[in-house]
Order: C-alpha cells, then sequence, then structure tokens
C-alpha cells in the first residue's frame, strides 16, 4: 500500500516501512471512529479532495478548563504546577514543561520552556517499530544522549515483542493515552519515567490524543442547520454540542474550534480532510509581547523545531545554560502591565496551535442535505461544566500545598 | 441585563451621534460620598433622557432618543473601603500602556499602534467614562454642559478631564474612502455572546452580563494614504475601493473581488434594491486561502472564528464613531475614527492587536516584516482607555453601585 500520510511536520525521515505503521495507526483511529460518527463531507485521503485548498484551524493553547470554571488567575496557577498541572490542565493539544537552573545565588529559577504539540501516537509507533530510531529522535530533540532505560526502563529493547515495547514505552515515556488495553494491564495515565516530566517531549495528555482530534473533526463535519422563522440558518455551537449531550467539550479551546471549522465548511457542502502531514502544529507565537531589558528578546531565545516552517511542532523559549538571565528576567507586556514571566501559561496563551485542514469546493446543497437540530435557547453555562468540580479539588489540593510549603519555610525562618 | 447604549439586537440603531466624557473623582472622599455624587450624575443624566435640565424648570426640550452608559475604569478600584474588588479581567488586562512623557510610545508591546508624537498624556484613562449616543449633535452635546454645571454646583470632586465626539456616516465608508468597517458581527446572539461576561462561581460573579468597553482614538493619516496607488490601497484594506466588494484573491499585485459582487443592477455593496441591501453577504470578508488576501486589514482583524462567545474567537462588537477636528498644523485638520468596541473581556482586543497572525506588529495591514511604509504610520492613537461596564440591576440607582455599597443581585452575593 502506498502511504497517504507522511511524518508530522516532515521532521523525521522514516524508512517507507515504519512510515507505513504511522499509516496503520492514523487508518486504525479512523476506522474506530468512522463507524460512529459516519460523514460524506470527510475524506480519510487528502488527495480525494478535488482543487483543495489548505487551511489552519487554529486556537489559543492556554488551558481553558481552568479559565472558565475559576479565573484565568488560578488557571495560571494551575497550568504552572509542574507535572501535576500538566496533567490535568495541559488538554488544549499544548502541553509545556517548565526549566528550571540556579542563579549565583544558588537561588532555584525558571529557565526555559519548552512546549511541544506532537502526538503520543506517534512516538509510540516508534517505539513500537523502531527503538534506535525513537532514540535518534529523542536525542535530537533533547540536544543530548537518549538512553534506551531512559525511554524503556531497560537496556535492551530491540530484544522485546511490539507489545512489550509499546507497554514499557507508556509506562515510562508516553503514559497510557486512554488506551484501555493498556489501562487495564496497570500503565497509568501518565508517564512514570522523567524523561517527558522533566521535558516536553510530546503530549501525554489523554485527551490530546490522535483520536480525539480525528474525533472532533468527524463529529464536526456535517452540514448541521437549525430552522429558523422558515429558513434554514446554519446550527451554531451550543445547539449542535447540546443535541449531542458533549456539552463537556463546548467550553474548550480546542474542540469548537476544530468541529465548528469543519462544520463550517460542511455546511456550504464542501468537503474535509487532513493533510498528509497530519499532525498539530504551532501556528504563531506573539514572541513581540515579550521584553528583556526593555529591548525585544534576542533570536537565539526562540527555537522552533520538529518540523519545517509553518509545520513547527516544538517551541523553546528562554535563555540558555550559558547565560546568568532567568525565564523571570523576561517580562511579558499585557496591555499597560508588565508582569515578569514566571511559567509556561504565559506562555502558551501567545502560541496559537491546530492541524492543517484540505477544504474542497462548495456544492449546492438542497434542504434535506441539511441535519437538522433542534436549536438551544438556554446557551451553556460552562462554569457549570463537570469538570469544574475537577478543577475546584485540584485548586483546593494546589492551595493546600502551598500552606504545607509556606508554614514550612515559617518554621525555618523562625 | 447589559447596559443601555450598545446597539447589539435586531431592529435597533445606534443614533448618529455620539460623546464620550471622562471623569476623573476626588478618591480622598468616603466611598458614600463618592457614590453619592455618581448618582448625583446618573440623576442628570436621566433628566436628560426626559429632556430637563436644571436650569429650565418646567421646560421640556427635545430627547432625541439618547441613550446613556456608565464604564468604570481600572483606577477608581483603589478607592478604599469599596464593596467589591476590582475584576480580575480588569485588573490584568484594564489598560493600554502610557504615552513616552515626551510623546509617542506603543499602544501595545507587540502592537504597530503607536500614540502620536504629540500625545504625551493619555487623557481617556480615567475613573469614569460616561457614553452618549443620540440622533443630533446637541443631543450628545448637552451632556457635556449639563455633567459641568453639576460638577460646578457641588463640591468639584469630580473633573471633567476631557470629552470626544464623533458621527456616524450615511455612506458607511471611512476617512479613506473605504468601506473598511462595514463588516460587523449580525445582531442579536452573535453580538451578544461576543459581549457579555459570562458567568462564573469565583469573586467576579457581580460581573456577569456586564462588558468591557474599549476606546482607542485614531486619527488617519490622509496624505500618506493617498500616495497609494488604488491597488496598493485594495491590497491593504482587502475591499474594492469603488464597490466596496471584499477581495476573494490577489494576483499579480491586483486584487481580484468575490465572484458576483456587486449584485446585477447595484455599484456598491451599501446600495439598497426595494430598501434591501441585496449585497448583504459581502458584508462579511470570504474565508479565504489566499495567503496574500490573508494578510489585509480586514482579513486580520477578523478569523471567521467561530463561536463569537468563545474568548478564543477574538470577535469584538465595534460601535464606532468617526470625527472630524481642527488642528492648527497642516492640513488645518484632524480625520480619524473613535474605535469603541465592547468584548466580554479586554484581552481580546489585545491579543489580536499582539497576535503575529492578527493585527500584531503592523499599524493596519499586510505584511508585518515589510509593510508598505505608507502604511506603518497610518493611524495613530490619540487616547485610549478600557472601561468596565457593569450589568443592569434594578435595585441599582446606577449601574455599578454595588462597587461602592452592598446590593442585592440575583447571585444573593451582596
Amino acid at each position: 500500500m502506498n502511504n497517504i500520510f507522511t511524518t508530522p511536520g516532515n521532521a523525521d525521515n522514516l524508512s517507507k516501512e515504519l512510515l507505513q505503521k504511522w499509516n496503520q495507526v492514523i487508518k486504525n483511529n479512523y476506522d474506530s471512529l468512522i463507524r460512529s460518527y459516519p460523514s460524506e463531507y470527510f475524506e480519510f485521503a487528502p488527495a480525494d479532495i478535488n482543487n483543495a485548498s489548505t487551511v489552519s484551524i487554529k486556537w489559543f493553547g492556554d488551558p481553558a478548563e481552568p479559565a472558565f470554571c475559576l479565573s484565568k488567575d488560578i488557571a495560571q496557577k494551575l497550568s504552572d504546577w509542574g507535572i501535576k498541572g500538566r496533567h490535568n490542565t495541559h488538554n488544549e493539544y499544548c502541553e509545556y514543561s517548565i526549566i528550571y537552573g540556579f542563579d549565583s545565588l544558588g537561588k532555584k529559577r525558571p529557565k526555559r520552556i519548552q512546549v511541544t504539540t506532537e502526538l503520543r501516537e506517534y512516538w509510540v509507533t516508534l517505539a513500537m517499530h523502531s527503538p534506535n530510531k525513537l532514540a535518534e529522535i529523542a536525542s535530537q530533540v533533547l540536544n543530548r544522549e537518549v538512553s534506551f532505560l531512559e525511554l524503556y526502563g531497560i537496556t535492551d529493547p530491540t530484544s522485546l515483542s511490539l507489545r512489550e515495547r509499546e507497554v514499557k514505552f507508556s509506562r515510562i515515556v508516553a503514559g497510557h493515552g486512554n488506551d484501555r488495553s493498556l489501562a487495564d494491564i496497570g500503565v497509568p495515565s501518565q508517564p512514570e519515567g522523567d524523561i517527558n516530566r522533566e521535558n516536553a517531549l510530546f503530549m501525554t495528555h489523554p485527551i490530546n490524543g490522535l483520536d480525539d482530534l480525528i474525533y472532533i473533526v468527524l463529529f464536526g463535519a456535517q452540514p448541521y442547520a437549525i430552522q429558523k422563522d422558515g429558513s434554514i440558518i446554519p446550527a451554531d455551537k451550543e445547539s449542535i454540542f447540546k443535541q449531542f449531550n458533549v456539552t463537556q467539550l463546548a467550553c474548550r479551546h480546542a474542540d469548537p474550534a476544530a468541529a465548528m471549522g469543519a462544520h463550517g465548511a460542511a455546511f456550504n457542502g464542501q468537503k474535509v480532510a487532513f493533510t498528509k502531514n497530519l499532525g498539530m502544529y504551532i501556528h504563531s507565537f506573539a514572541s513581540n509581547r515579550y521584553l528583556y531589558n526593555d529591548n525585544e528578546i534576542p533570536s537565539a531565545w526562540i527555537k522552533f523545531s520538529r518540523g519545517e516552517e509553518g509545520m513547527y511542532q516544538r517551541l523553546e523559549f528562554g535563555p540558555s545554560d550559558n547565560e546568568d538571565i532567568f525565564l523571570d528576567d523576561i517580562i511579558l507586556a499585557e496591555g499597560g502591565n508588565d508582569v515578569p514571566v514566571t511559567g509556561g501559561y504565559q506562555i502558551v496563551k501567545n502560541v496559537e496551535v491546530g492541524p492543517y485542514v484540505h477544504i474542497g469546493e462548495p456544492k449546492p446543497m438542497s434542504d434535506s442535505d441539511y441535519v437538522l437540530i433542534n436549536e438551544n435557547l438556554d446557551g451553556i453555562n460552562c462554569s457549570e461544566a463537570n469538570i469544574c468540580n475537577l478543577m475546584q479539588r485540584l485548586y483546593s489540593e494546589y492551595s493546600n500545598s502551598k500552606n504545607k510549603i509556606d508554614n514550612r519555610l515559617n518554621r525555618q525562618i523562625v | 441585563m447589559l447596559q443601555e447604549g450598545i446597539y447589539y439586537q435586531k431592529g435597533t440603531t445606534p443614533g448618529k451621534h455620539l460623546s464620550l466624557i471622562f471623569l476623573r473623582l476626588n478618591k480622598d472622599k468616603s466611598t458614600e460620598n463618592i457614590r453619592q455624587d455618581i448618582e448625583g450624575l446618573w440623576k442628570i443624566c436621566h433628566e436628560l433622557k426626559k429632556g430637563r435640565i436644571k436650569d429650565l424648570p418646567g421646560v421640556d426640550l427635545p430627547i432625541e432618543s439618547l441613550s446613556i452608559l456608565i464604564g468604570y475604569g481600572k483606577n477608581i478600584f483603589s478607592i478604599d473601603g469599596l464593596n467589591k474588588t476590582i475584576p480580575s479581567d480588569l485588573n490584568q488586562f484594564g489598560s493600554f500602556r502610557k504615552p513616552k512623557a515626551n510623546g509617542g510610545g506603543k499602544l501595545l508591546i507587540g502592537s504597530g499602534l503607536s500614540y502620536s508624537n504629540k500625545v504625551y498624556k493619555n487623557v481617556a484613562t480615567e475613573d469614569i467614562v460616561l457614553q452618549f449616543i443620540g440622533d443630533t449633535e446637541l443631543s450628545v452635546s448637552r451632556p457635556v454642559v449639563e455633567i459641568w454645571k453639576f460638577i460646578s454646583d457641588t463640591d468639584n470632586d469630580i473633573e471633567l478631564s476631557k470629552f470626544y465626539k464623533g458621527f456616524q456616516r450615511e455612506d458607511h465608508r471611512s476617512w479613506i474612502d473605504f468601506h473598511d468597517g462595514i463588516s460587523n458581527m449580525k445582531s442579536g446572539d452573535e453580538r451578544f455572546d461576543a459581549i457579555s461576561i459570562k458567568p462564573s462561581t469565583g469573586l467576579d460573579n457581580w460581573t456577569e452580563l456586564g462588558t468591557y468597553l474599549t476606546f482607542i482614538r485614531l486619527s488617519v493619516n490622509l496624505k500618506e494614504w493617498r500616495y497609494l496607488s488604488l491597488k496598493e490601497q485594495e491590497i491593504a484594506v482587502g475591499r474594492m475601493k469603488l464597490t466596496g466588494c471584499p477581495v476573494e484573491k490577489i494576483k499579480d499585485s491586483v486584487a481580484f473581488p468575490s465572484l458576483g459582487c456587486p449584485f446585477t443592477g447595484t455599484n456598491s455593496i451599501t446600495d439598497k434594491i426595494n430598501g434591501k441591501y441585496v449585497n448583504k453577504s459581502f458584508f462579511e470578508p470570504p474565508v479565504t486561502v489566499d495567503l496574500e488576501t490573508r494578510l489585509s486589514h480586514v482579513q486580520r482583524a477578523n478569523q471567521h472564528r467561530s463561536p463569537s462567545s468563545s474568548r478564543d474567537s477574538l470577535r469584538v462588537f465595534r460601535q464606532g464613531y468617526e470625527f472630524l477636528e481642527h488642528i492648527d498644523e497642516y492640513p488645518g485638520f484632524s480625520a480619524g475614527l473613535n474605535f469603541i468596541s465592547f468584548q466580554d473581556t479586554p484581552e481580546r482586543i489585545q491579543r489580536m492587536l499582539t497576535q503575529p497572525t492578527w493585527l500584531g506588529n503592523t499599524n493596519f495591514g499586510g505584511k508585518e516584516d515589510d509593510e508598505n511604509p505608507k502604511l506603518d504610520s497610518l493611524l495613530e492613537v490619540l487616547a485610549s482607555g478600557i472601561y468596565f461596564v457593569p450589568p443592569v440591576n434594578e435595585n441599582e440607582s446606577f449601574p455599578g453601585e454595588i462597587i461602592f455599597k452592598q446590593i442585592e443581585t440575583a447571585h444573593n452575593n451582596v
């Protein structure tokens, strides 16, 4: 079979066989979803859409849930709360880790932010079928030698079966990614090893998965419509998400953007497909909003990688280890306020992420082509979403842990 | 409920004239005294709506559909003893940068908009803004004089810092002769969803159904604009000059309009047939895949993200008014726009003005790194401000009274 999809961002030069494995993963995910969400407006193979135009679907990378549930201030605290924050809040297809360093006084301070939009499934495919390629790419990304021990928990994964590699890599580096078969044998949701906890090697939040990405575009790729005053008009987000009892998705950045992008096309009779570089990309970063000593940030402090220009999947922001400068020496200009950068939330809020899609030409639509749904006049109150209970509990936990640290420090001072 | 003066509903049309009055309070007074001052002001305003002024007792003056809106700036929340703390979004995003002491300076870091070199003090950043919209120039001018009378007759604890006036144009064009501002959100839900502050469970729940007003007084450098050729102007705006039709694509430095625009029998998108705008579908610029077209002003400002309720969409409801005023220097006048927008958080407008894929780093439009030199200072900022516009609560004497004293609200949160 010819490969339909290339590597995300054209970042890696894979063998034909390895690329075939990645294509098979995409196909398997698609097949498992298309039965439940059939859409005549979605094409699996991008080449099947004639005269297609390529467009980006974009949203901002900052976690939406803690912001709409609690506040943006609390969202920043929770999102920057180390690995706990990443695992619970970074679910807009954009994850980050904070790299710390020690200043000349020995104080631990944030040094750089690593942002990734790379799909977990791609890395698991490499881990299963080519441990050597995996180690090579991981070493390139982290700019140091990465050992099999860090990736699999053993020194020689080549002797393992595919399944054993998948399990070990998922346990140590990738987490179970909502894969029931992995979860059932005790692979944790989030990785146990350090390499993808201390770094943002690729995304591990189960919601940031390939299956969810395909699902939400398939879900949206329908000409949902409302009949109003004798006319057929496009259904709005609230009506669509309510009709299908997925209001929990409606308040996030990623899902409404992806679904409504596909819906907009379908309503015009246009077909949609992911491009051959199916992946999640960093489309823009407002680096112009940051200042160091009242000047623009040196360009060396902004490093995009893991893809060709326009298809970057990784951003590293901040001074190098050789400089006695730290992230909190950098200022983010928020309107008239100048605030020091203390974590990744202040970076990803200025980053737009999303996939590229092909969109075909419009076709004339007759009334019977539309999928009529009920209009939701009540709206969706995001602050009452179920996820807000989790966010509230997380914030309590954060506050308690912060109080404990403060008390300990106070005791030491006394 | 939103205050009046925001014409978002179907069938409502704002009056032709506007005045904005900026007031500074004596913050050394007690909270109760300040509350009484504002209550007094509000009574004066409402007498004006009835056609009554203090110096003409018993005389009925023309009413002329006056609408009045009150907003509060960030600084007012520094008063001791208030009943409410500053709303989080006003605290974080409630200001633009100050002009430099010797004039000029960026409106926002990352934005291509700067203050005029003649502006060294921003006179629109005050404690209170009052917006008056009416059908005649007198209807919006009289409040200025009546408010001065009120201040003079009391303890002079309020200072009338500045007022600005503006008018609407029947031709729906701006001073650059284009229909660059004609695209706005659909009246009704789409506007409301972008404007109204969403429910929240935190300390800011009292702000629900309020909004934020953003004001930027922009002068247009018509001399530089007229140096541009017609083709350059059309590419910069993203519309055709004579017809107002949106640009669909640019080829060999020539802009091509959307097919079928304008409708046969019309010369401009604002022409009517039988009293109806037959070209209304061309008010909104199309979703285009042409990369150069996407750099135009109208495409950068609206990237067709839906739903408007998502702050991620960066949609804002614009309600601007043009101005023309005398100046002593050549050419003897300053022409421009009182840009006014309403949105659920001022973060929307700040992101729109700084994100590189939106209006970031550009003054008006075009490529950010080689913007046409004649365009890089087309717009200059003369004044700017951001104000919280509280919701209407029937238990209050004036919108926002709850900031100063306990009031029963729908949230029962006094």
